[in-house]
């Protein structure tokens, strides 16, 4: 029977041994007592003697091997006695390390996690005591912070530093002339100076001293915030969510080109010359820029489309989303299968959906099922800008102010009047030179409108 | 127990009988006229002479203290003055045949002994030795306050009145006194006659003169050490301890040749019946026989015997065979020498505790007057030659007073003047790399011992090239940089001497001694007995007379058992003696852990609030063996602080790795471990290494980054570095093992406070252990502060964590709870 002998733990903290010399060689024969091998730990030198008698049939380990307590070192027995079974380096399993991480103790906690402290302006009364670290009223004293109105995070209230570094993130520091009369009034002011500290003349502002008059009022009446609280109304929140979720979810951005409206000038001068006796309704500009792209978008299907994670819907038909500003807020009603409408058609309709929208008529399925809106801001006078995109539609077209430019006829500088048009696309859905394509049509067919009438 | 020694059953269970022989009191019985032969009629008077000045100039403190007067002169002395009037005969017996290189150390009750000592030297040294010591010591301080006044033309008078000044100086505090005023009437002394310190602890010197004689013996130099206490110490275990030690069998046995023969050591007890005023026979004590003690120490008795301190040629008798013996065998001898005193233990003594008919009985004994009529009645002298005698002394004592309480000649410190004059003495901050400039006795050449082949293998970072940890067997351990230290001073200091429980042979409790055996002779490497009074004490002697020692507690916890040889000798003697004495002592203490309440603590605070003693604890290779690099070529006392926990941990911050060459750590500087910004963490020991698992889990949950600083000393201290970065964090947590009341970080975090109070964003916050018991090792995680105690603190104390669930209670109702229990 083959006996192994093991690495011995010299004490509790030791982990392992080196062996130091073999005083026998595999294959000697071995008595009780015998002397082994020496091995070393940090502090000492042992010897192994044998405990029992035979040949010591394999050695497992050589000299100046660092070997773990308890591990099988070297094997006595008879001849011809397998070892296998006691070799440690053939069933070799990666020891875990010792966890010795603190065990998160269980039970009750001493106290509760602190919440966030919301980090608002408070504002303490004159002559309360505050408690405030010698480090943090050095910093509010040099910062120009009012520790009157810094909210106390630290442990009871006390505060600290990261309290009155919040006020100064918040620009809610003055100078130190302005502080005195800054101090202690918990205004909602903007600074002007230098690191937008608030100064004397902010203080000054008419807003300041209202914001000052109110304050005081509020403070003396204690009759709650210096603010009315407006509920924000269903449409601002369909607003909001919609315009954020275009911005978070697309790869918008926008392309900008003009083109000159002599022809359209000229185009309209003669429905307006003749717009009673043809029984013409009143042409706007944005009419014709909507006819326009009903005429010109389906050769760039791309652009009007709905576009999804795994497919894209190609409108054979345009449905315009027409964007009107409401005293509500911004409405979007559409003008389904524009394409097939007179120039004429589009006009009265999108005015009669105009005046639904501004009059709180308009009917919940107007406004869906949009595949390009036209937005236009040209009214007030913007020179260019980025719309956004009304999802899932892949393109909005932006309408400006008519500016006058100049260009080169023969050897002559030329005015004319010329009108920027600012496409934003959803990369996601087309590429660039797809959507420049769409827009470069568009402005050649309003550069020769009539030509368009005429298909 | 060396292997060379063989504990034989056969032998040891056989049965016999332990014999003794019997032990002598008060043998001598010769007269004068019988010992004319010895002593020549100058001798005779010269030993009246010596033994009436010291009657006179007890007379004359006893005279101030209780009238504020003597012979003319008006002083009040509040300081104390432990008369021993009645005993002159046996402190002048003792010291007559004894030159200066014999030194004698005593206690609280010394005069006698100062003055006999000296005037013994004195009449010794040639008239040139005593110019140069006079004109030397302090620069001639204390000469120059006698020079205008003395009759130079017989430099041995003018020598006596030199010793007497210097002595009375000293007793009325006086800047000209032997010791500046800093050890005053009960540790007067002056090395340069081998008057070494004597102690106002009772038995103080026993542990202290054996050092001395150990020091006399490793470096064979010449001498006797006499260890002058009294009856009343009999009672000490420290003057037991002393003994045990000095009667060490090893010394014969095991020691080399030229070493190997008994301590150079007399335990001279002037038994005087009284300690204070408890009777030491036939009251407090048992023994009949002071000297009977000697029979219960070694076979040959300690060579005790009982001798009549009233006869002053009895004790030269028994001095003069006592050497004998000392120089032929060895010692350490016993001496009980009977004597008496006359005078209270102090003037305030009412003598309360003994009749007048006793004291009256012992003055119809007076030496005195019975050694005149003995020199009388043989017709040696007349009556009047001992008049003259003492007519000279009376002027000699009345005339030194007078200089002694004169404000000019010998003035006081004046600390307005120069505010420095005693903190300047406290550390004598000196580097001298050896003691002695002689070949150290090594038996191999350095590196060639097994541990240091074994550490030439070693990696000496804890990391490998791959960033990878290097295993424990592999690098190069905390307990090896302190082997490496010690051994190089070894072969650089030939007096370097080592020595506590186990340090041979075994190596050392935790094996930092581990193959020293092998290379250092066994005279400077010795296992003592369980004696930390002793260890600790003998090494404050060895180091007194001119040695450098290293003695180790195993624990820290055995501090206590050494208490007053760290707080009242270690600590004590640079200062007292105003700088004449030197302490290169390293004591070495191991704080434990797993070992429960009496072998895991912490006690650092002890030590540091005691003025006088340095205080470190590296935790790193590198730091420790820089500083016990620093240590040992100090001439100050340092506690050298280590743990248990981390003797086998590498060097993990400085990553060149340890130095194989010799480097020094400034004593006093801390260590930035890792730099931070947004909060300190200060740690005292092993808790650097929690701090560094907290610093690590506050960057990566809660996004503020801490900057950890070892302290490594505690004493001295250089507050800069910590200071700096609390002006940048505006937080500091301080952390170590000990428990946090009274703990030295308790006195960083108010000196903190003290020093960055407009920096700080909260109050220091101290994470100690537990003031409880160190309980068993499994519950030790609720003992000692641990990373998330760091948290916690922070979390409660300075900065609340968002969304952290503390587990240790930090806020104040806890905290006021815990003090009013007192837990």
């Amino acid at each position: 029977m083959a006996t192994p002998v093991i690495m011995p733990r010299q004490g509790q903290s030791v982990e392992s041994c080196i062996i130091g010399k073999w005083h026998k060689k595999k294959g000697d024969p071995v008595s009780p007592g015998d002397l082994l091998f020496t091995y070393e730990t940090d502090k000492s030198t042992f010897d192994e003697e044998a405990k029992v008698g035979g040949i010591l049939l394999d050695i497992f380990f050589e000299e100046g091997d660092d070997v773990p307590c308890l591990t099988n070192v070297c094997v006595i027995g008879d001849a011809g006695e397998s070892t296998d079974e006691f070799n440690p380096n053939k069933k070799e399993e990666e020891k875990t390390p010792e966890t010795t991480q603190a065990k998160q103790a269980e039970g009750e906690s001493p106290t509760a996690p602190v919440k966030e402290e919301q980090a608002a302006i408070i504002s303490r009364k004159e002559g309360e005591r505050i408690f405030i670290s010698p480090r943090a009223r050095h910093l509010a004293e040099k910062a120009g912070v009012d520790i009157l109105s810094t909210p106390g995070t630290g442990p009871n209230g006390r505060i600290i530093e990261r309290d009155v570094a919040g006020m100064i993130e918040k620009g809610k520091v003055a100078t130190a002339a302005a502080f005195k009369d800054y101090q202690g009034k918990a205004l909602d002011v903007t600074g002007s100076g230098i690191g937008g500290r608030i100064t004397m003349s902010d203080l000054a502002a008419p807003g300041a001293l209202e914001s000052m008059a109110s304050v005081a009022t509020t403070k003396a009446a204690e009759t709650g915030p210096d603010y009315e609280e407006v509920a924000n109304p269903t449409i601002r929140k369909t607003i909001a969510k919609a315009m954020h979720a275009s911005l978070s979810n697309m790869a918008q951005l926008t392309l900008n080109s003009s083109f000159d409206m002599t022809e359209i000038n000229e185009f309209r001068a003669k429905i307006k010359a003749s717009k009673e006796t043809l029984d013409l309704p009143n042409i706007t500009i944005n009419d014709i820029i909507l006819y326009a792209v009903s005429r010109t978008i389906l050769d760039h299907p791309y652009c009007n489309a709905h576009y999804y994670d795994d497919k894209t819907l190609l409108f054979k038909n345009v449905h315009l989303g027409v964007a009107v500003d409401t005293p509500r807020g911004l409405m979007v009603p559409t003008l389904f299968n524009a394409n097939r409408m007179s120039l004429s058609e589009i006009s009265t309709t999108s005015k009669s959906l105009g005046e639904a929208c501004r009059n709180g008529t308009i009917l919940p399925d107007s406004l869906k099922g949009g595949t390009f809106t036209v937005t236009n801001l040209g009214t007030l006078g913007i020179e260019s800008f980025t719309p956004v995109i009304n999802p899932p539609q892949t393109c909005i077209l932006g309408v400006n102010t008519i500016e006058t430019k100049v260009k080169m006829a023969g050897s002559e500088l030329k005015p004319y009047p010329a009108m920027t048009l600012s496409l934003t696309f959803d990369h996601r859905a087309l590429d660039g030179a797809p959507a420049a394509r769409f827009l470069k049509a568009l402005v050649v067919n309003l550069e020769n409108f009539s030509a368009l009438l005429a298909r | 127990m060396p292997k060379s020694q063989f504990v034989d059953p056969d032998i040891l269970r056989k049965p016999s009988k332990i014999t003794f022989t019997d032990i002598d009191v008060n043998a001598y019985n010769k007269t004068v006229q019988e010992e004319s032969a010895i002593y020549t009629k100058a001798d005779f008077m010269r030993i009246y002479h010596d033994m009436a000045l010291i009657r006179e100039f007890e007379t004359m403190l006893y005279s101030i203290k209780t009238t504020n007067s003597y012979n003319g002169l008006e002083y009040n002395n509040p300081g104390p003055a432990h008369l021993s009037i009645g005993q002159e005969a046996s402190a002048v017996g003792q010291t007559y045949l004894l030159d200066t290189d014999d030194y004698i150390f005593g206690s609280h009750r010394s005069h006698g002994e100062i003055l006999a000592k000296g005037l013994s030297a004195i009449e010794k040294l040639s008239e040139n030795e005593l110019v140069e010591i006079m004109e030397s010591f302090f620069d001639g301080a204390v000469l120059k306050a006698i020079e205008p006044t003395a009759d130079k033309s017989d430099i041995k008078k003018l020598a006596r009145e030199f010793l007497v000044y210097g002595a009375l100086a000293e007793i009325f505090a006086r800047e000209t006194g032997f010791n500046k005023g800093l050890g005053g009437s009960m540790h007067a002394f002056f090395t340069p006659f081998g008057i070494y310190p004597n102690n106002a602890i009772v038995g103080g010197s026993a542990t202290i003169a054996l050092g001395s004689a150990l020091y006399k013996r490793a470096n064979k130099k010449p001498g006797i050490v006499i260890c002058n206490i009294g009856d009343g110490s009999m009672g000490c275990g420290p003057v037991w301890e002393a003994m045990m030690m000095s009667v060490m069998d090893q010394i014969k046995q095991l020691w080399g040749e030229g070493y190997n023969k008994g301590l150079p050591l007399i335990f001279n007890f002037f038994n005087n019946n009284y300690g204070m005023g408890g009777q030491t026979r036939g009251e407090t004590m048992g023994y009949d026989f002071l000297a009977r003690a000697g029979a219960g120490i070694t076979p040959n008795q300690m060579y005790a015997e009982r001798v009549d301190g009233y006869n002053p040629l009895a004790v030269i008798d028994a001095m003069r065979r006592k050497k004998e013996i000392i120089n032929k065998e060895g010692g350490p001898v016993l001496l009980d020498v009977l004597t008496y005193r006359i005078s209270g233990h102090s003037p305030s003594d009412a003598s309360t505790y003994r009749s007048k008919e006793e004291i009256e009985a012992w003055e119809k004994h007076d030496v005195l007057q019975g050694f005149e009529r003995q020199m009388v009645e043989a017709k040696l002298a007349t009556p009047e030659e001992f008049a003259a005698i003492r007519e000279e002394i009376k002027a000699l004592i009345t005339k030194v007073c007078g200089l002694a309480i004169d404000e000019k000649i010998s003035p006081r410190m004046d600390l307005y003047k120069n505010p420095l004059a005693i903190e300047s003495l406290m550390f004598s901050n000196q580097k001298i790399e050896k003691m002695e400039d002689r070949e150290p006795e090594m038996l191999l050449p350095r590196g060639e011992d097994p541990r240091s082949k074994q550490i030439a293998k070693k990696i000496r970072y804890a990391y490998d090239a791959d960033g990878k940890p290097v295993s424990k067997n592999r690098v190069f351990q905390l307990r090896d940089a302190i082997f490496e230290a010690i051994r190089d001073k070894y072969y650089t200091d030939p007096t370097l001497i080592s020595y506590g429980e186990d340090v041979r042979d075994w190596g050392g409790a935790f094996a930092v001694y581990r193959g020293l055996t092998e290379a250092v002779p066994y005279h400077r490497l010795f296992n003592s007995p369980i004696s930390e009074a002793a260890i600790v004490g003998s090494g404050v002697g060895y180091a007194m007379s001119g040695g450098r020692a290293i003695v180790e507690l195993m624990y820290c916890d055995f501090i206590g058992r050494a208490g007053d040889e760290i707080f009242n000798q270690l600590a004590k003697w640079q200062a007292m003696s105003a700088g004449v004495i030197k302490m290169p002592v390293v004591l070495r203490v191991s704080i434990g852990s797993k070992y429960g309440a009496q072998h895991s603590q912490d006690w650092t605070a002890l030590m540091a609030h005691i003025p006088g003693l340095k205080v470190v604890f590296p935790v790193t290779p590198y730091d420790a063996k820089g500083l016990m690099n620093s240590a040992l070529a100090g001439t100050d006392p340092v506690v050298f602080c280590e743990s248990q926990r981390i003797y086998d941990i590498g060097e993990q911050f400085h990553k060149e790795g340890v130095p194989e060459d010799y480097y020094e750590i400034e004593i006093g500087e801390p260590d930035i471990k890792r730099e931070g910004k947004d909060i300190t963490f200060l740690t005292i020991g092993t808790s650097l290494y929690e701090a560094l698992k907290a610093a690590n889990e506050l960057e990566t949950k809660y996004n503020m980054s801490a900057e950890v600083i070892d302290a490594r000393s505690i004493t001295p201290f250089n507050y800069e570095k910590v200071i700096e970065s609390v002006k940048k964090t505006g937080r500091i947590v301080l952390a170590s093992d000990a428990c946090a009341r009274g703990s030295a970080l308790k006195e960083m975090a108010q000196t903190i406070s003290e020093l960055a109070f407009d920096y700080l964003d909260a109050p220091p916050v101290v994470i100690g252990a537990r003031n409880w018991i160190t309980p068993c090792f499994e519950l030790e995680e609720h003992f000692f502060p641990h990373a998330t105690w760091f948290l916690d603190a922070i979390h409660q104390k300075i900065q609340p964590l968002p969304g952290y669930f503390p587990v240790q209670n930090f806020t104040e109702l806890e905290q006021i709870r815990r003090n009013k229990l007192g837990v």
